[in-house]
């Protein structure tokens, strides 16, 4: 089961909620419409916008498909040993 | 082996290739893109501009991305004409034709430009736009009298009035109708945006169009129906146009858009339409719809490629619009087209700082808009989604 970091970078979020449409088990928009990230729909430790968690490569592919509808790029994906998933290098 | 073409370079386009070539290893794709450039976002072009980016960090694909998924690639080519019974395409520079088993139409919109053009003038769709109005917002920088003008009272029209905010300089803004987006927007959401921008001392002219341009060799004055203003840019945000001539040459069905079914087919075999130029038929509203946002543009090239591929899937989202002026978040949600609508419920007032309108077609809510705030924004979307009242 991969586990993978994801982060929102709050100065590039513009609230376009794609994100949120497409994964609503790992994104949610706060109250100053910025993207944050949850873990299977919970958030443990509060409001984070940057997690790490254990996701199913099917969970993988919806996460990055999430990341991908981003227009400005505010979403990153990392994999266990540090490797940029998303957006591409 | 199948042979694709994709007209139009953009995210539409570009995420169909892709989507080709991930399930199609021998099909031969090819895109024909009016760019120069390879894919970038123009959503990240502001972000660009007040230098929270550099520019290349706008591109999402690299030059060689094209190479590495064998898509034959006509960058700054056009397609002149369809012959959708002989199946091929004709280019305008590289003056022979293309033959296509499948055809993509996604060559979306571009500015309604102004006749008349002066340095000075500047327009927000391309990445050339974005350097030029950096090169003309270098050039007044620290000018104690620097001024700029706003035209347009749409989505385009923020985006300047929050650069030019960044860039300190003091601003009119003068748009035809009687407040932002008067075609959607009522007037207790259009008076909160008014005030909004009245709070951030921006001249603002309603019901106003332009009427001339002045200076000799760069724009000096802006002539609008209610008087004249000193301006050195003018920024126009007043709509996007779609060709659509020579794609109803080849008898494909048009309106305001190129027509689909909920399979962005259009009305000619094999021939699909997905991005801004697309009005299909929305299976959640009950109602033919333009869209031209980015999700939707995505999302729809990847559907039209799955479905030209063989499959039968229906496109299925509940899109929406989100920006700020200034702090003042906007947001549109779904099919928020008055006339469309049977009834329109308004929440809240101008004192309140929030305004919520739900728009209802035969019972159900269809679209929502939301300024002020987001507290709604994922109910509303949540309930356009399930074709709830």
């Amino acid at each position: 089961m991969p586990n993978i970091t994801v982060k929102v970078d709050k100065d590039l979020c513009i609230g376009a909620a794609s994100c949120v449409t497409i994964d609503p088990a790992t994104f949610g928009l706060d109250d100053g419409n910025i993207a944050y990230v949850m873990d299977h729909a919970a958030e443990p430790d509060g409001r984070r916008y940057e997690r790490v968690f254990d996701v199913t490569d099917d969970e993988l592919q919806n996460i990055l498909l999430a990341a991908q509808s981003c227009p400005t790029l505010a979403i990153t994906i990392l994999d266990q040993h540090g490797t940029q998933l998303f957006p591409e290098l | 082996m199948t042979r694709y073409v994709i007209i139009g370079g953009g995210i539409a386009g570009t995420t169909a290739a892709g989507e080709i070539r991930a399930r199609e290893a021998d099909a031969q794709i090819t895109v024909v893109s009016e760019e120069q450039h390879p894919l970038y976002s123009r959503v990240l072009l502001p972000h660009y501009i007040k230098g929270k980016i550099p520019r290349e960090k706008c591109f999402l694909k690299k030059d060689s991305w094209y190479e590495e998924q064998r898509v034959e690639w006509f960058r700054a080519e056009r397609v002149v004409a369809i012959d959708a019974v002989n199946k091929h395409v004709e280019l305008l520079h590289a003056g022979r034709e293309l033959p296509y088993d499948k055809l993509l139409i996604t060559t979306g919109g571009e500015p309604h430009y102004l006749e008349r053009d002066l340095r000075g003038l500047c327009y927000l769709q391309t990445l050339e736009d974005a350097d030029h109005l950096l090169q003309l917002l270098g050039e007044v920088r620290g000018k104690p009298d620097a001024h700029a003008g706003v035209c347009g009272g749409g989505f385009i029209a923020c985006e300047f009035l929050n650069i030019f905010k960044h860039f300190g300089l003091s601003t009119t803004c003068f748009h035809r109708g009687p407040w932002f987006w008067s075609r959607v927007l009522d007037e207790e959401s259009g008076g909160l945006i008014a005030q909004t921008l009245e709070a951030s001392q921006v001249k603002t002219q309603a019901n106003t169009t332009l009427a001339d341009i002045h200076g000799e060799h760069g724009l000096s004055e802006v002539e609008t129906s209610s008087g004249l203003f000193r301006a050195d840019i003018l920024g126009i945000g007043i709509g996007l146009l779609r060709d659509l001539r020579w794609i109803q040459k080849a008898g494909i069905e048009t309106a305001a858009g190129v027509r689909t079914n909920a399979y962005l087919e259009t009305s000619v075999a094999d021939v699909y339409a997905a991005g801004d130029i697309c009005e299909h038929f929305d299976v959640v509203t009950g109602e033919h719809m333009l869209v031209g946002n980015y999700m939707n543009a995505q999302m729809q090239g990847r559907t039209a490629a799955r479905n030209m591929m063989g499959d039968q899937e229906e496109f299925r989202l509940v899109s929406g619009y989100a920006t700020h002026i200034f702090e003042l978040d906007v947001i549109f949600v779904g099919d928020t087209r008055r006339a469309l609508a049977d009834e329109i419920l308004v929440k809240g007032r101008v004192p309140d700082g929030y305004v919520v309108q739900e728009f209802k077609r035969k019972g159900r809510l269809v679209g929502a808009t939301l300024v002020g705030g987001n507290k709604d924004r994922m109910e509303l979307t949540r309930r356009i989604q399930a074709q709830l009242p």
